[in-house]
């Protein structure tokens, strides 16, 4: 499963990315890529994720971004509170809820 | 109150999205994030020069000969900021290009070759007092001076070239037998023709009909005057309680307004550069290694403040912990962590200093210019340099002690908030 998390520019993201690898790692899951990329590089990405996780401080370019993906991925917003607690954890799980739902 | 407050909310929400869904604001927006790591680059050029290869501050004290490199280093400063125009226009065009589905090369040497097209192409030179005209492209055509009008020229003229390559009138169709390249080349030389053609002819019109150039006129009437405004004390801490706004929300109010603040930090520290290497002293507070140092160290609506004014008074558990957690990260200016986790966003009892911290922090900073204390910068500091160290990078020792005091005085401010929540649990 690969997983991008976008921000601006990447920088607070990237903390979280740490931690989901850990957690997915102590669950084993080890053909999991989680990777934090500026806002910007969603276009470019576009088709080397199958989750898209935006940061909620941008969560004013979710719509245009749905639309720049255009149901190729699952999107959403991360969930402020895990965010803000850097809970990689329950980012993961929202990140493969999204996925299971699309499915 | 609460009806009122949901409207407001949902304004500055549509606000954000408006700005982001704008083509033109994105793509300036998208074109400033690539070239802002040169204009830091194009501003070391400037500390080379003072460390390196001046007589009075540099290792040339000791070694005369490094004053030679000097040579070089503004070399290098001419080549990412005396030039900035061209690749901001260049990227600008290939972003929109990009979104027009036309081809984004192309669109970009047009933009660029178009921008090229109204500018002067002589200069007025006087030797021995005698003044005369020579080839030559006037600095300020090329460097920052020349942002707003080449955003401008750059929307309408790719926006003119994607309407041209999509009317089939002018499509030449070749017969069959005719490979495919050959057609494609010419179909897009004709909408290139027909760009150019107006623009200069436009340019020239302009300058018969004004007797100014399309470039001086734009800035004379345009930037010089937003300029005038981001630079002056009640212009610069109304755009920060404006950022501020959107951060309450939860949304990145500096991504929000950076279409228009990035141009603007950009052409102000190429202005005190330019300055200061002709020996005038730098007068444009306003830049982005200012905004990083003063308006958000710690993270933007003083976190580091905010945590350490935690750490000092507060009897909350949960607190505590959220400060411990985004300590490390807020000294590197991250301050999601504490915004989100704490959280602030749309917590009214920390509402007033998170909007207005930042603005207290940029008053005590420009007071501090104002009064001689600390000059205004010609070296960058980029985002993600701690606190302290980014101060000094870019205004020296003075800049350590005012951020010292602006994280004092803005701990100070968020302390009676913080008591304000002991006293909730102390209620319960």
């Amino acid at each position: 499963m690969r997983i991008m998390l976008a921000c601006c520019l990447g920088m607070s993201t990237s903390m979280l990315v740490s931690k989901m690898e850990e957690v997915a790692k102590q669950q084993g899951k080890t053909d999991y890529k989680i990777w934090a990329a500026d806002q910007t590089q969603i276009e470019a990405e576009l088709g080397n994720f199958d989750v898209l996780l935006l940061g909620p401080q941008v969560r004013h370019i979710l719509k245009k971004v749905s639309k720049i993906v255009d149901g190729k991925a699952p999107v959403d917003v991360i969930n402020p509170v895990a965010y803000g607690r850097c809970d990689g954890a329950a980012v993961l799980k929202q990140a493969e809820e999204l996925l299971k739902n699309k499915k | 109150m609460a009806e009122l407050s949901g409207k407001f909310q949902d304004s500055l929400m549509v606000i954000a999205e408006k700005v982001d869904e704008n083509k033109y604001l994105n793509s300036i927006k998208d074109s400033f994030t690539v070239f802002m790591p040169f204009v830091i680059v194009g501003s070391f050029a400037t500390l080379f020069n003072s460390i390196i290869c001046s007589p009075q501050t540099g290792l040339a004290k000791w070694i005369p000969a490094l004053s030679k490199l000097s040579v070089a280093f503004t070399a290098m400063n001419f080549a990412t900021l005396g030039i900035m125009s061209i690749p901001v226009i260049f990227l600008i065009a290939m972003n929109l290009a990009r979104k027009n589905k036309v081809p984004e090369y192309i669109a970009g040497i047009v933009a660029v070759a178009a921008y090229c097209s109204v500018i002067p192409e002589v200069v007025t030179v006087t030797v021995n007092s005698a003044t005369g005209s020579a080839a030559g492209i006037p600095a300020p055509a090329l460097g920052a001076q020349g942002l707003f009008v080449g955003m401008l020229l750059t929307v309408v003229v790719v926006e003119f070239f994607t309407k041209l390559t999509r009317i089939e009138a002018i499509k030449i169709t070749m017969p069959p037998s005719v490979p495919a390249g050959i057609s494609t080349s010419f179909n897009t030389l004709i909408p290139i023709l027909i760009t150019l053609v107006s623009v200069s002819v436009f340019g020239a019109l302009f300058k018969l009909g004004t007797g100014t150039y399309l470039n001086e006129f734009v800035y004379k009437v345009m930037q010089a005057p937003l300029e005038a405004v981001f630079q002056s004390p009640a212009g610069i801490i109304a755009i920060v309680v404006f950022a501020q706004l959107f951060w309450f929300l939860g949304i990145h109010g500096g991504l929000v307004i950076s279409p228009i603040r990035n141009p603007l930090m950009a052409a102000a520290i190429a202005a005190n550069i330019a300055a200061v290497s002709a020996g005038q002293q730098a007068t444009q507070p306003v830049t982005y290694g200012f905004w990083m140092n003063f308006i958000v160290p710690g993270g933007a609506g003083m976190i580091f403040s905010l945590i350490i004014a935690i750490l000092l008074c507060s009897k909350r558990e949960d607190y505590r912990m959220i400060a411990k957690v985004g300590l490390g990260p807020s000294v590197f200016g991250i301050s999601e962590p504490v915004v989100f986790g704490l959280p602030l966003v749309l917590n009214v009892r920390f509402a007033i200093p998170f909007i207005f911290n930042s603005a207290i922090s940029c008053a005590i900073a420009l007071f501090a210019t104002k009064i001689g204390f600390m000059p205004c910068n010609t070296v960058d500091t980029p985002f993600g340099v701690p606190l302290l160290i980014g101060a000094f990078i870019g205004h020296g020792w003075q800049g350590i002690i005012v951020q010292i005091i602006c994280i004092a005085v803005t701990i100070l401010t968020w302390i009676p908030f913080v008591l304000m929540t002991n006293r909730e649990i102390e209620n319960n």
